[in-house]
């Protein structure tokens, strides 16, 4: 090993290297190719679900559509409404979630996708708990713009979570007004 | 080779997470419901033990001189792996684990057994040090997760029983939220760490009264 | 031989040799004594409840301090009255609603786990009122509600059910408006908040008695209420300037804060630029949390902050040894 020269020696780590990536990688190539397929499915399943919850029947990708306040993610749109997904900025982060208009504008419901509220406060938001059921419920039937109580408007707040509940308002408003662009 | 000692080692005298102190920040981020620290630990044993054979198998193959990045990629391409299988098997505690099965990738633990155990032992041994490591930080972790669960949410078994809930010990006005929050996480670690200490003492102390009647 | 036994004869022990009548039972009974007008104010404005929640709250304290004590087989030392401060404290920095069993786990944490594990008295690193009450936090709705004050709606003593609740002045100024009460109301404490928190007048003649039995120096609390008092005349966010700065320095937990719990002789700095730079760092912290935290309140966060810093403030201003080397000379 001593004798050997320093071209060999650096050209021996390179190519053990270059040798245990390469099968690391084919091995991942090989995992990828079975387990894509089905988290593809997994992931359209939850998105579907989603929409489910808020647009009964479900919906398809609309093409276009305008959003002023940049929340707006998505929009999913059937014959008798749209379900849009829109990412207001919570507390901590942004919060996902889908909001269902009907083609009136007024909301049919809204579901929390993903969030990092703080637990106890803000996260009653997604909280399969009476009172963030309660919180949820009271958007379905709304129209134009809404806002919690402090601001003038008919939602009640969260208990403590006064900025939460806001964006959860500021996402609502964000879909009402993209649904009313698309005429 | 032993395995009795090696057992004892990784549960207890030599125990990942309260002696050696490796892998706190997946131990205090997802020790909040049994379902977590069962799904982690038993991750992290599953990759421990992987690389630990891969790495023994190549030990005389890879040059010293690039052994880290070596067992970084080997490492890296576990967790993949696992993370993708997670992904498309068990969605609902990939979910829950979030960013903290692909930093098992940097998990102390790993790396260090792969250093300090996996690079200098036979393949056999290395794979039982893989095992007896892997049970000895998912048990350090299920302790962690029923107390915290117990006291942060007042339930057992989250995540796993009764559907998903867990199953209700102390109704849901009282639990201390703080337990499943990080604070929490780090005064449960340190109690913790107290009682194996104190369980090791006493171990010695009835080891060596037996020793004295013999 | 002779000299000897006249050695045996004398006591020796270390220093300190002077001794005076103070002990920590009477700095204790003094802290008590300044408390004192803030809790019979808490009475007139939240009712016979605020008494109570005190009483339960000190009690405990001294409980679970001699339960540990007798558990641990350690000397009892709850005659120094120091629980029965934290207890007091605690109970100060609670909404009067509070049930009773969340403010028995907050003094459970704070003897227990803030300051008998770290070894008692004199070993805390962060004052265990303050402590227990963060840890209290884990109940947030019940940490949340504040009721208006005035003896027509006294929450029950065993039921606070019917007391009606309100936002108080510093959730108005979180949102940098400023609050229906005015200056006068804060500075008598007619206004909503934490039970002893309120009247900033009750608090300032607490401040003064102390002051007067040299108990504290004023240093701790004028840094920390001058720094929270420059800070908002500087950046007001309501008009006018003044009353927006006499609102946030008389709302809120400020006067509590500054003079009870940042004045704790274990969590503060004891030289004396340490101990400016202690209360200089409390008011930052305090107006940064009030203007862009989360909460509406942040004095208890800040203390609990700088108190982590003594370690490192106790090194500012250290007196020189008189003839001692120079810096430069030692490393050599």
């Amino acid at each position: 090993m001593k004798t050997e020269s320093t071209v060999k020696f650096v050209l021996r780590l390179a190519l053990t290297l270059f040798a245990i990536t390469a099968v690391v990688a084919g091995c991942l190539a090989g995992v990828n190719a079975i387990t894509e397929p089905r988290i593809a499915a997994l992931n359209e399943e939850k998105t579907q679900a989603a929409i489910e919850a808020v647009l009964p029947g479900g919906g398809t990708l609309a093409g276009t559509w305008s959003d002023s306040t940049g929340f707006v993610s998505k929009v999913y749109e059937s014959d008798t409404g749209y379900a849009v997904e829109v990412k207001p900025n919570g507390f901590d982060n942004t919060i996902t979630m889908m909001v269902g208009v009907d083609k009136a504008g007024k909301v049919l419901g809204i579901s929390v996708i993903s969030h990092t509220e703080t637990a106890g406060l803000g996260a009653t938001c997604a909280a399969k708990t009476a009172a963030g059921e309660a919180f949820r419920d009271q958007f379905a039937g709304m129209s134009g713009q809404v806002a919690v109580t402090k601001d003038g408007g008919s939602v009640d707040a969260i208990t403590g979570a006064t900025i939460t509940s806001r964006a959860v308002c500021a996402g609502v408003n964000a879909a009402l007004e993209c649904v009313a662009n698309m005429g | 080779m032993n395995f009795k000692k090696q057992f004892k080692e990784g549960l207890l005298t030599k125990n990942p997470v309260t002696v050696q102190l490796l892998g706190m920040c997946s131990t205090l981020a997802i020790t909040t419901s049994l379902f977590n620290g069962i799904g982690m630990g038993l991750s992290v044993l599953v990759i421990l033990t992987c690389s630990n054979i891969l790495i023994s198998a190549l030990r005389k193959v890879i040059p010293n001189q690039i052994r880290i990045a070596a067992y970084i990629v080997i490492i890296a391409g576990f967790v993949t792996i696992v993370d993708l299988l997670l992904k498309a098997f068990i969605p609902a505690l990939s979910e829950n684990l979030g960013v903290f099965i692909p930093l098992i990738v940097v998990n102390c633990i790993v790396l260090g057994r792969a250093e300090a155990f996996a690079s200098k032992n036979t393949v056999l041994a290395s794979a039982v040090d893989g095992i007896t490591q892997g049970i000895g930080y998912t048990v350090a972790l299920v302790i962690m997760c029923v107390i915290r669960e117990l006291l942060g949410s007042g339930t057992f078994g989250g995540g796993l029983l009764n559907g998903g809930e867990g199953i209700r010990i102390i109704p849901a006005q009282f639990p201390a939220m703080q337990m499943v929050m990080p604070v929490g996480g780090f005064l449960v670690l340190g109690c913790v760490i107290a009682g194996s200490q104190w369980l090791m003492k006493h171990l010695e102390k009835t080891s060596k009264k037996k020793e004295a009647v013999k | 031989m002779a000299q000897m036994k006249y050695f045996y004869e004398l006591t020796i022990s270390s220093s300190p040799h002077a001794h005076s009548s103070v002990t920590t039972q009477t700095i204790m009974r003094d802290v008590l004594i300044a408390l004192t007008p803030a809790l019979i104010g808490s009475i007139y404005f939240f009712g016979f409840r605020a008494l109570l929640v005190t009483l339960v709250s000190a009690a405990a304290c001294v409980f679970f301090e001699w339960g540990y004590c007798r558990l641990m087989k350690k000397p009892v030392m709850v005659y120094d009255l120091s629980a029965v401060v934290t207890g007091v404290l605690l109970a100060f920095v609670c909404p009067v609603t509070i049930p009773y069993w969340t403010i028995i786990l907050g003094d459970l944490f704070a003897i227990v786990l803030v300051k008998q594990l770290f070894g008692g008295l004199g070993q805390n690193f962060v004052n265990p009122a303050l402590a227990g009450r963060a840890f209290m936090f884990s109940w947030p709705v019940l940490m949340n509600t504040w009721v208006k004050v005035g003896y027509e709606n006294a929450a029950g003593l065993l039921s606070s059910a019917d007391a009606v609740t309100a936002a108080t002045p510093m959730a108005a100024m979180h949102q940098g408006v400023m609050p229906e009460a005015g200056v006068m109301d804060l500075l008598l404490g007619s206004v909503g908040g934490s039970l002893g928190e309120t009247s900033a007048l009750l608090l300032l003649i607490g401040f003064a008695y102390l002051l007067y039995r040299q108990v504290i120096t004023a240093r701790i609390p004028l840094a920390f209420i001058g720094t929270v008092a420059v800070l908002t005349f500087l950046f007001p966010q309501g008009n006018p300037r003044i009353d927006w700065m006499l609102c946030q320095v008389l709302g809120g937990g400020l006067m509590l804060g500054a003079v009870f719990m940042a004045t704790d002789y274990v969590t503060s700095p004891v030289t004396k630029l340490g101990q400016i730079v202690f209360g200089v760092g409390c008011g930052v912290i305090t107006v940064l949390i009030r203007y862009f935290g989360g909460y509406s309140e942040g004095v208890s966060y800040a203390i609990l902050v700088m108190n982590a810093c003594v370690v490192l403030l106790d090194k500012l201003g250290r007196p020189v040894k008189f003839g001692a080397p120079k810096k430069e000379a030692a490393k050599k």
